[in-house]
């Protein structure tokens, strides 16, 4: 691939990068993948190796944040002893 | 014996019951019956009661008759010395009537004694008042101070108080002088006063009406430990018993005086002070403000730390519980170790007060997330959820759920502890009582998600039995709190490879897809996005969005996948790609991207339109949103042609790409010549720059950079 070519290379490559990417972000939200979907990955191992280290860092598929409960809304008297 | 009690005047009555013998000297001259010790500050009755027995002996004397015999049952003390009253009695197991009566007529005459003397300190009093009262309005602050002597001694005895406080006068002079004295025994005698009438309520009545609240609120400021003692009491005395005191001792900035004195190291004096805090704060915001600007958090949680006095430990917690609802004081008393503090607490032998400290660490909790030192806490607590005591359940519960709420140390302890297994037998015996349950279920939630040990915790509900009880929380009748927290543990639950197949046994799969159904009509009705429904204080958005995320997680393991796509739920999930709401698109984007892996969901998907709305869902913001929307269109592409594949990648190279140089620059280096589309992708496909101009281009603007990737999925509204 020449550097000098304007931006806009190939719908192939393109294709490919998309996929590749989306196909690993899948992996890191724990998502699975098919076995031709597996393979793609290996078949395009150098895509692979250099989209991962664009790929966020933390798992963002981690499920709903906790909450807290409100519990002091209101006062209650407890009886004189 | 004759007698003419009620001719004389007093002086001669007590010198005629003293010239019978009785030896009984009322005091009301000498003052030798009347005795205080004013250090001691406990009082106490102590009743003398004289029986008198005869004993029966040889008859030495005969001549007795029986009026004899009933005066010496009855006034022993006027038989001569070496007497012996023979006794008429028979039987010993059957007493005289002699005998009978003996006693009972003892106490009848010492009532009667008692009467005359009441009367006669009445009528003294009486006669005294206005002397006295002029002697306490005298400029002589000696004179003053004797006479505050003098009435001081009156008001012990109850006839003589009574006829202080029938007169305003007195009790005004009384409150003057308090207030105007510099001689510190003048102001002890004073206070002593008012605090021996406020033992009643006329007391009480005439202290109020004299303007007695702000001088004894000025005497909390006293050196004098007594008059200290003396005012705190007192004005407890009024807080709880007399109308108009607690306002009264507001406006004379009593609570300002008052939450310094928790500086006093005696316990005793602490319990009152603490309990009139209480008093004036109950319903009260001001007063709490005031409270917490003058230190009362500190000082209260410094008393919890370091006395062992029940009743003052109550008192302050109860203080600290009223507190404890105000959102200012709550902070406050988190960062003064509080929390802490009251765990102390809980394994003592004092019920009330352990619940109390229960009920305030259960409100305080929600401000205690991020509190360090927890640990002792937090076992004691699960510790208390083998009670079957249906209070503390409720607060054990529920300060465990908030104190591991996003707080990965605190999870990490509680799961190591033992805290999953105490969880669910808590929740096997609370029933239906949802105040239990609720709590219970969120702390399981939270225990097995974003920690070290959340796949511990995952694991040890399936060990201890857990997953049947918590897919029966979702039957009916819904309690839609319940149910929220239920599909969100499971969802968490699902995670774990080997709780698919438990979960799918225990009937988790129908269970949630008849939720969402029910969950997305009733959404459905109100029409709107604006307005939703609430059931419970849910919303059925929430209901829709947690039991599809659910449903997602449980796709992963294929056996729940084909179940779950034969319940024909794929055209709901493809109706909640057009959801206004982010969260739900995200998960049903990601329930389809599962299925998708299926062939014949594939197809399934496709044929219901799918395509449209995913291709719309590649722009998003939402990486989640846009990486599942572009799995699912890959998946149901790959047998199309290559027009479609070229549309699809076109989409996701202006929703991916456009403003991303970086990217760019990578995929001019790295790319291989060969793929497996190069030879059906068009060579003469329009360059995107040609692309119609309707596309959201700068949305996208550096949206796959992880340096500017702003964690979506850390955002409390999406997961």
């Amino acid at each position: 691939m020449n550097r000098e070519e304007a931006p806009g290379k190939s719908p192939e490559d393109m294709y490919v990068q998309q996929k590749v990417r989306v196909l690993l972000m899948l992996k890191k939200m724990g998502s699975n993948l098919t076995p031709s979907e597996e393979a793609f990955l290996r078949n395009y191992a150098g895509v692979v190796h250099s989209q991962m280290s664009q790929l966020p860092q933390h798992n963002i598929d981690q499920g709903a944040e906790d909450v807290v409960m409100a519990f002091s809304r209101q006062e209650a008297e407890d009886r004189r002893q | 014996m004759e007698t003419h009690m009620y001719e004389a005047d007093g002086t001669s009555k007590v010198t005629q019951w003293q010239d019978t013998m009785y030896g009984l000297d009322s005091g009301i001259q000498s003052g030798a019956t009347t005795v205080r010790d004013d250090g001691d500050y406990s009082s106490s009755k102590h009743v003398t009661t004289t029986t008198t027995t005869v004993m029966s002996e040889q008859p030495v004397d005969t001549h007795f008759t029986r009026a004899q015999r009933v005066r010496a049952a009855m006034f022993p003390e006027t038989v001569e010395s070496g007497t012996i009253i023979v006794s008429t009695q028979i039987d010993p197991s059957q007493m005289t009537n002699v005998q009978r009566l003996a006693e009972p007529s003892q106490m009848l005459k010492m009532a009667i004694i008692h009467l005359i003397n009441y009367q006669d300190d009445a009528e003294l009093a009486t006669r005294a008042v206005p002397e006295l009262t002029k002697l306490l309005n005298d400029e002589d602050q000696v004179v003053v101070g004797k006479a505050a002597q003098i009435v001081n001694q009156l008001t012990r005895k109850e006839a003589s108080r009574r006829a202080m406080m029938q007169s305003p006068q007195m009790v005004a002079a009384v409150v003057r002088a308090m207030q105007n004295t510099c001689d510190m025994e003048t102001a002890k005698a004073t206070a002593s006063i008012l605090h021996n009438l406020s033992h009643q309520r006329e007391g009480l009545l005439s202290i109020f009406k004299s303007g007695g609240i702000p001088a004894l609120v000025r005497m909390l400021s006293s050196p004098m430990e007594s008059v200290l003692f003396y005012a705190i009491t007192t004005l407890h005395n009024l807080l709880l018993h007399q109308e108009g005191a607690k306002m009264a001792v507001r406006l004379a900035d009593g609570l300002q005086k008052m939450v310094p004195l928790l500086k006093k190291s005696n316990s005793k004096f602490l319990a009152i002070t603490t309990d009139c805090l209480q008093l004036l704060s109950y319903g009260n915001q001001e007063s709490k403000l005031i409270i917490l600007s003058n230190g009362g958090p500190e000082g209260l949680v410094h008393i919890m730390r370091n006395y062992n006095y029940e009743k003052l430990l109550w008192t302050t917690s109860r203080v600290l519980k009223v507190l404890s609802v105000c959102p200012s004081n709550k902070p406050a008393i988190v960062e003064a170790g509080g929390m802490q503090a009251l765990g102390n607490h809980l394994q003592g032998s004092s019920q009330r007060l352990m619940q109390n400290c229960l009920w305030t660490l259960r409100n305080l909790s929600d401000a205690a997330t991020k509190q360090e030192g927890m640990e002792s806490l937090l076992q004691v607590l699960v510790g208390l959820l083998s009670s079957d005591d249906i209070n503390m359940l409720t607060c054990a519960t529920g300060i465990l759920s908030n104190l591991t709420c996003n707080n990965a140390h605190n999870k990490t302890q509680v799961t190591q502890g033992n805290g999953v297994e105490a969880l669910i037998h808590a929740i096997l015996r609370a029933g239906e009582k949802e105040d239990v349950v609720e709590p219970a279920v969120c702390a399981l939630r939270h225990l097995t998600s974003r920690h070290q040990q959340a796949e511990m915790a995952q694991h040890a509900v399936r060990q201890h039995y857990g997953i049947p009880a918590i897919v029966k929380l979702l039957n009916q009748p819904y309690y839609w709190p319940v149910i929220k927290a239920v599909v969100g543990l499971i969802r968490n639950l699902a995670l774990c490879p080997e709780n698919q197949a438990p979960l799918r046994d225990a009937g988790a799969i129908p269970r949630l897809v008849n939720l969402l159904l029910k969950a997305h009509q009733d959404a459905q009705k109100h029409g709107s996005s604006t307005q939703q429904t609430y059931q419970d204080g849910v919303r059925m958005e929430e209901i829709v969005e947690g039991s599809t995320g659910a449903l997602h997680i449980l796709a992963r393991d294929p056996i729940n996948r084909a179940e779950i796509a034969n319940l024909q739920t794929v055209p709901l999930f493809v109706q909640l790609l057009y959801s206004p709401v982010d969260n739900v698109k995200r998960v049903a984007a990601g329930v389809l991207c599962e299925l998708a892996l299926d062939k014949q969901s594939a197809e399934l998907i496709d044929s219901e339109g799918a395509s449209a709305p995913l291709m719309d869902l590649l722009h998003s913001n939402n990486e989640g949103i846009a990486t599942y929307a572009a799995a699912v269109l890959f998946r149901i592409s790959e047998d199309k042609n290559s027009d479609y594949k070229k549309r699809v990648s076109v989409e996701l190279t202006h929703s991916l790409f456009k403003h991303d140089p970086q990217a760019w620059e990578l995929a001019h280096n790295s790319v291989p010549m060969d793929g497996p589309y190069s030879e059906e992708m068009d060579p003469n496909f329009p360059s995107y720059e040609a692309y119609p101009g309707d596309m959201h281009m700068d949305r996208m603007e550096g949206v796959m950079m992880p340096d500017e990737f702003n964690m979506p999925y850390e955002r409390t509204d999406n997961y």
